[in-house]
């Protein structure tokens, strides 16, 4: 699939944080004015936006979930929080 | 519908102080402003601050009036951070420099909003009451140096919507990252001054179109945030609050706790304090948490109405300060039997706007 937002090095936005909520036992992404929660393979992408490439992104994952073939869906998650402002390229000055 | 026993919030606006060097005309604070001048003390609002993380809350707002006029602000920040909140600040930004913004950075603030009133310097400085703009100004360009995700917080109204492309022009200069075009809510001064700061038609045409030219432009980098107000447009109220008593709560300087930040406008209700009770107990017991929580408070045509569970029938500040009757269908609503004060209001808008009452602390 195409990305609408092509990330090559996605880092977390300024602002942008994870959370774990002990109250609701959730995963959430929180940033200004909102939240999003996350299932465990939400955060395990989530975690890995450190400004290493999706290439090697994906290959973290596949060591996490073995025998899982992750690639469009991490690209269209990548794109949900690239279109929300949530993540940006890492190797581009903003 | 949500079980609000089950719910719990997720927003707390903590207005430490409403202490505040300016003097917007607009200001939700009340208008009886020198009648509640007592301020919880550091330990309280720390208290308050742990209770509010252990009930659920994700995201705390830190505001006033001033929040950085408190001398324990830094702590404070530094409490609510290690809580675990998400800590938001609004401010003013005339008392700040960039020492006091590089502390507030370690004291682990995540976002800070910045008010602007106009574009216009001269035009900034007098609707604030102060030489402001050149301070605002600076706030933020040192706040985008630290790193703080900024949002530029613009009300408008009257007397600086057809400044709105100059608005988002400045926004994209500063490099803010969210501008915040919000349309003032007509409580607290802001009814005060309705007819001088509501916009006419046209105006609101205008900049609609203003903002979604430039949307389809490109705004670069600059998330813009803009809704209509209810007034003009909507046939139905805004969902205020997202329902009484449903995902938020606020607590004013002294320490008393209410489903909204401008419920003290409503007389009648009694609002409980953080010094008798835990956030914890409000929020699942106290009997303003629940006069307007789910729909069993709704007379008629809400009642039977199917849109009862997505507007919550719409904002009682507004249908309060509109008719009188806090229990009323928000008149915005076209199936109101009120719904002729708002045609009043926006009558009235067409005509020449009588001069604006700045917020002032006496009385
Ligand atoms: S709206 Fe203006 S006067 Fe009111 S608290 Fe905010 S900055 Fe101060
Ligand atoms: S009648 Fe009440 S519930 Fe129905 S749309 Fe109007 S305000 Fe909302």
């Amino acid at each position: 699939m195409t990305q609408k937002f092509p990330i090559t090095y996605p880092v977390l936005a300024t602002g942008t944080r994870y959370r774990w909520d002990k109250v609701r036992n959730q995963h959430q992404l929180v940033f200004p004015e909102g939240m999003m929660v996350l299932n465990e393979p939400g955060r395990a992408i989530v975690k890995l936006c450190d400004g290493r490439s999706t290439d090697d992104l994906i290959a973290a994952l596949k060591e996490t979930y073995p025998g899982s073939e992750p690639s469009d869906d991490v690209f269209e998650f990548l794109d949900q929080l690239a279109e929300r402002g949530l993540i940006h390229d890492g190797s581009v000055d903003d | 519908m949500m079980d609000p026993l089950t719910t719990r919030p997720l927003a707390l606006l903590a207005e430490v102080t409403y202490r505040c060097p300016l003097q917007c005309p607009y200001c939700s604070n009340p208008l009886e402003l020198g009648r509640y001048r007592k301020e919880l003390d550091t330990s309280t609002w720390v208290r308050v601050f742990r209770e509010a993380a252990e009930l659920g809350v994700v995201q705390l707002h830190l505001s006033g009036g001033e929040p950085l006029v408190r001398r324990d602000i830094m702590e404070l920040v530094q409490e609510a951070s290690r809580a675990g909140l998400y800590t938001n600040m609004s401010t003013g930004a005339t008392v700040v420099d960039d020492r006091k913004l590089e502390q507030l950075r370690e004291a682990g603030l995540d976002h800070l909003q910045v008010s602007l009133l106009d574009t216009e310097p001269e035009s900034n400085d007098r609707l604030a009451g102060a030489a402001s703009f050149d301070r605002k100004r600076q706030a933020v360009l040192g706040a985008k140096r630290l790193g703080f995700p900024v949002t530029l917080n613009v009300v408008l109204h009257r007397q600086n919507l057809d400044r709105i492309a100059e608005v988002i022009a400045i926004a994209q200069e500063w490099k803010v990252n969210r501008l915040e075009l919000a349309h003032t809510q007509y409580t607290g001064w802001a009814f005060r001054n309705r007819a001088a700061l509501m916009p006419t038609r046209k105006q609101l045409e205008r900049a609609h179109e203003v903002v979604e030219r430039a949307r389809a432009a490109g705004t670069g980098g600059v998330d813009v945030l803009h809704v209509l107000p209810d007034y003009y447009f909507d046939q139905y109220p805004k969902a205020c609050l997202q329902g009484w008593g449903m995902v938020s709560m606020s607590v004013a300087p002294d320490g008393f706790v209410l489903p909204c930040q401008t419920a003290r406008e409503i007389p009648g209700l009694e609002f409980p304090n953080v010094s008798e009770y835990s956030l914890e107990q409000i929020w699942t017991g106290a009997p303003v948490f629940k006069r307007f929580r789910g729909t069993d408070w709704m007379p008629e045509p809400c009642r039977s109405c199917d849109k009862k569970e997505v507007d919550f029938g719409g904002c009682r500040c507004q249908a309060f300060l509109m008719t009188g009757d806090v229990n009323a269908t928000d008149p915005v609503c076209q199936l109101s039997p009120q719904h002729h004060l708002v045609d009043e209001a926006l009558k009235e808008a067409e005509q020449d706007a009588p001069p604006l009452h700045f917020r002032v602390m006496s009385s």
